[in-house]
């Protein structure tokens, strides 16, 4: 069966799009922005009707001086930023392909990518949301104001849900002032140990980095590649982001430079203006750029990183490791692509997540995998609460269903 | 026990054995029960509606917590946690009697781990212990309440606390990773973790700021943030609060983000000067603390730039803090703000709103005149980077016309929040204080979803009963007088 679309013009249309539905014909609702991330959780788009939030585009409200910004879901994120841009602001959110991905779609996946160290993520941005309910009630949480604590942070609940416990219609964000530039310094360093002691050092430099990447030889070179730089990656790179004005920039480099050079070292380059721009694009994408069978996502803590992706690497995963903050997104290469090769892998490397309390999800793969495995990772011990709340807020399950948790449940 | 009624009767009898299975919890000297004991827990900093718990509980575990809410189930009573007691709208008010359960006690610092930048803390543990335990590690806990001499990390993690420092660093919800709670069912469960990012919906981001009604934190997992390598404090003297709230504008529009940007008029000037001699203009309309925090090659600059700034906005002038002595003491005056206020008067009421900050001019010209027409005194130090206003108004408690006075004023000034496009709640929560606030700031259909999250995690509304949420929507009860409640006796 082929899904229906519906593409409404104003969050009233949807409101009333959504009432009537769960009235009657209860279709199933796949709310879509840019269609980057609709193979997220465990089934593909059930048959029903997406719904494409692609006309509920508008700026509704930019008071660039109360760096807030209110804007329907379904802006593009290049639009968004290039509205910021004018006035020298930005949402620090590293998002891939910002030429397609909506506003809602990037919320709804929260997504995030090397900045997020500097700068954090989602739930640290959305200070007001609006949404439509399973029944097709349009509601609101949060306001336009960058504190504010009355009622319940539905906000903070519907960044990630991934469309499962209702269609995000606006959004109000939380800027910050855009960097004069930025710059990395790149290096190429003997073995994991040799960089974990590095990150250790980086714990109590006097710089304020902005991203600390380890990228394996295999991402790195992939990285390098979509960058069109020309960079050494023929050991572990350790790769570290500044932001802020040519001066703190320079002075940055500077101390990183001395701060880390010791021994396992084997190059370190500074990458600057448009190669530097190059490569935080390279290293946003790297989560969604992939040809081949699966990417995954592991959170651990980021002292277990290195370990964990000098084995990742023994078993042929490309990784890049978001080291400040414990997240490795790894791609499967070509040769591991069986689905027995592929289990044992992301078995055992969920295995190594798991000793502190991690976890590890699939963020895409073969459609026809998806039921063989822990697309969500392993249930984690909230998993009931949150069956409750989907429940609770969708009681005919019509909103995405079997996707997030409901669906990790099941299995 | 407060009732007075007849040893023999059967709600007494279940009284006794309420109390007696909570002494078998806890232990006996860890339960309150005596009408004079009771009488402190009657209120928090919110002091316009008092009434006693029937009971206080002292637990020293999770265990004891759960304990205590499984109990509180059985005897069908309504339960709320308490941390400190520094809650500014009333949520520690025990309505409908009942259970206090009094999280003092559990105070300790259970672990912390600089490698992975978190700490795990139980929620009686004052939040300046917590500061103070990482002095010297290069790390510290960002969120700073004014309060934080006293209050605990429960209750600043049940009210999402903000501080001076939230303008750069975030409010509570940004620093924390996870937590353990009891639920109103009384089951333990962990949300978040040490970990990023843990699959599923962001319960913890729901939970914080939850006011207590969705359940009992017993434990908080915290992110550590990395000190500022160098900062610089600076105190700008205007001749007019617009004079101030232009050079705020002037210093955001330039895309300066300070680490805080603090306001205080010339009451509250006055009155630290009074108490403290901190040395400050008497004359000057209003000041600004502002303090800039980056690296040390750009701070510099990045002062003359502020400083520039201010004194385009017409600044008397603008003094700077040389040596961490000066700064501190810059800070004290700021924190003790609270304190000084006792000289000017016997009662305050500390409200708490925010506007958009371009409207800060606006707002603050509108309090002005409210306080004229009301015949009020009302002093002003606050959160201005953030636009969070905190007015406070002067009176005396035992003038029954005053403090209705005081109410109606309060409330004009939160209604022209919203009208500026604001909330009626930066920091302090809407506890029983803003109830009737709610369906202005909300709509039926908006209350209706929070209302479902409320009854998917707290059923009964045994926990923490007539928080946050008006319980049947619209029913205009602002237009009822506040009165002191005691609206249902639970024993
Ligand atoms: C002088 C002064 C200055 C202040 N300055 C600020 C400021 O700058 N910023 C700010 O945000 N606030 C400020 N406040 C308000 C207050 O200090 C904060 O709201 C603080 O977080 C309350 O902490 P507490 O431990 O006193 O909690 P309490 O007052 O005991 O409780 C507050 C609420 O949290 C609930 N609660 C407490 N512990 C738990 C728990 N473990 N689990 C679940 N729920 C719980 C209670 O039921 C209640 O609803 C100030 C108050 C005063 C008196």
């Amino acid at each position: 069966m082929s899904a229906l679309d519906f593409t409404p013009a104003t969050q009233l249309e949807l409101s009333r799009f959504v009432a009537e539905n769960a009235q009657d014909g209860r279709r199933t609702l796949c709310p879509v922005g840019g269609r980057t991330a609709l193979q997220y959780g465990y089934s593909a788009p059930a048959p029903g009707t997406y719904v494409s939030l692609g006309q509920l585009n508008k700026l509704v409200d930019y008071p660039a001086r109360d760096m807030t910004i209110t804007v329907e879901a379904g802006i593009r994120i290049d639009a968004l930023q290039q509205a910021l841009a004018v006035e020298r602001q930005r949402l620090p959110i590293d998002i891939p392909q910002r030429e397609r991905a909506t506003l809602g779609g990037a919320l709804a996946t929260n997504t995030s990518g090397p900045r997020r160290f500097g700068h954090g993520t989602f739930r640290d941005y959305v200070i007001g949301i609006s949404a439509v309910d399973a029944e097709g009630r349009l509601f609101k949480a949060g306001g336009r104001v960058v504190k504010n604590v009355a009622g319940y942070d539905i906000c903070k609940l519907l960044v990630g849900s991934r469309g499962t416990l209702a269609i995000v219609t606006q959004v109000t964000l939380k800027l910050r002032p855009l960097p004069e530039t930025s710059a990395q310094l790149w290096m190429t360093i003997d073995s994991f140990p040799a960089i974990e002691q590095r990150l250790e050092r980086l714990l109590t430099s006097q710089a304020r980095p902005a991203a600390i990447e380890v990228l394996n030889p295999a991402a790195a070179a992939l990285i390098v590649r979509s960058a069109r730089c020309e960079l050494p990656v023929d050991a572990p790179v350790l790769c570290i982001g500044v932001e802020g004005s040519a001066r703190e920039v320079d002075w940055q480099l500077e101390t990183l430079t001395q701060e880390l050079s010791t021994t396992g070292l084997q190059e370190c380059r500074r990458v600057r203006e448009h190669e530097a721009d190059r490569i935080w694009e390279a290293l946003t994408e790297f989560q969604t750029c992939a040809d081949d069978p699966l990417t995954f996502e592991a959170n651990l803590r980021p002292s277990q990183c290195m370990e964990f992706a000098r084995r990742a690497t023994q078993l042929g995963v490309a990784v890049q490791v978001h080291a400040g903050n414990g997240l490795v997104v790894g791609q499967l290469l070509e040769e591991a692509a069986t689905i027995d090769k592929t289990t044992a892998v992301l078995n055992e490397l969920r295995g190594l997540a798991r000793v502190h309390g991690g976890n590890l999800v699939v963020l895409h793969c073969d459609a026809q995998w998806k039921s063989h495995l822990p697309m969500c990772g392993d249930p984690e011990p909230s998993w009931g609460l949150m069956k409750q709340l989907k429940q609770k807020l969708d009681p005919h399950g019509l909103l995405n269903p079997g996707r997030f948790v409901d669906g990790a449940m099941s299995l | 026990m407060t009732t007075a009624l007849a040893e023999s009767s059967p709600v007494h009898v279940r009284a006794q054995q309420l109390l007696a299975r909570l002494r078998s919890i806890v232990g006996d000297e860890s339960v309150l029960a005596e009408q004079a004991e009771l009488l402190v827990y009657e209120c928090d900093g919110y002091t316009v509606e008092k009434k006693c718990p029937d009971v206080v509980v002292f637990p020293t575990s999770t265990e004891q917590v759960q304990a205590i809410v499984q109990i509180c189930n059985e005897f069908d009573v309504p339960f709320v946690p308490r941390g400190a007691g520094t809650s500014l709208a009333g949520g520690c008010l025990p309505i409908g009697g009942g259970v206090m359960i009094a999280l003092t006690r559990m105070k300790r610092i259970l672990e912390v781990n600089l490698r992975d930048r978190y700490a795990i803390v139980e929620p009686g543990l004052v939040n300046v212990h917590l500061t103070q335990h990482l002095k010297g590690s290069g790390y510290h806990y960002a969120p700073d309440p004014s309060s934080q001499g006293a209050c605990t990390i429960g209750g600043n993690f049940a009210t999402n606390s903000g501080g001076p420092h939230t303008l750069k660093y975030g409010v509570t919800v940004n620093h924390v990773l996870g937590a353990e709670v009891v639920l109103p069912d009384g089951s333990v469960i962990q949300l978040g973790g040490t970990v990023e990012d843990v699959p599923g919906f962001d319960l913890t981001g729901l939970f914080v700021g939850s006011e207590g009604t969705l359940g009992i934190c017993t434990k908080v997992i915290v992110r550590l943030t990395r000190d500022p390598a160098a900062f610089r404090t600076m105190l700008g003297v205007f001749e007019t609060v617009s004079d101030a709230t232009r050079a705020i504008s002037e210093i955001i529009g330039a895309g300066i983000v300070p680490a805080a940007l603090e306001m205080m008029d010339q009451g509250i000037v006055s009155a630290l000067e009074q108490a403290f001699q901190f040395g400050f203009p008497l004359d000057a309309g209003a000041v600004l603390l502002i303090e800039f925090d980056g690296l040390e090659v750009a701070v510099d600059e990045e002062a003359q730039r502020i400083t520039a700034l201010c004194s385009q906005s017409g600044a008397r002038e603008v003094r700077q803090a040389n040596t961490p002595k000066e700064r501190q003491l810059l800070w004290k005056c700021r924190k003790q703000a609270f304190g000084a206020i006792g000289r000017l008067s016997p009662s305050y009421c500390t409200q708490d709103g925010v506007v958009p900050r371009t409207k800060l001019p606006e707002i603050l010209e509108f309090i002005t005149d409210c306080g004229q027409r009301h015949g009020l005194r009302i002093v002003n130090v606050f959160h201005a980077g953030d636009g969070n206003i905190h007015p406070i108004l002067l009176f005396d408690e035992r003038d029954a016309e005053q403090v209705q006075r005081v109410l109606l004023a309060s409330d004009e000034i939160l209604a022209k929040c919203i009208e500026l496009g604001g909330s009626v709640t930066g920091e302090h929560g809407i506890g029983v204080e803003k109830i009737s606030f709610m369906d202005k700031l909300f709509s039926p259909e908006d209350l209706a979803v929070m209302k479902s999250i409320r009854d998917c995690f707290n059923p009964t509304g045994h926990c923490s009963p007539g928080k946050m949420l008006p319980t049947s929507a619209g029913c205009g009860n602002e237009h009822l007088p506040k009165t002191k409640p005691g609206r249902r006796a639970a024993l």
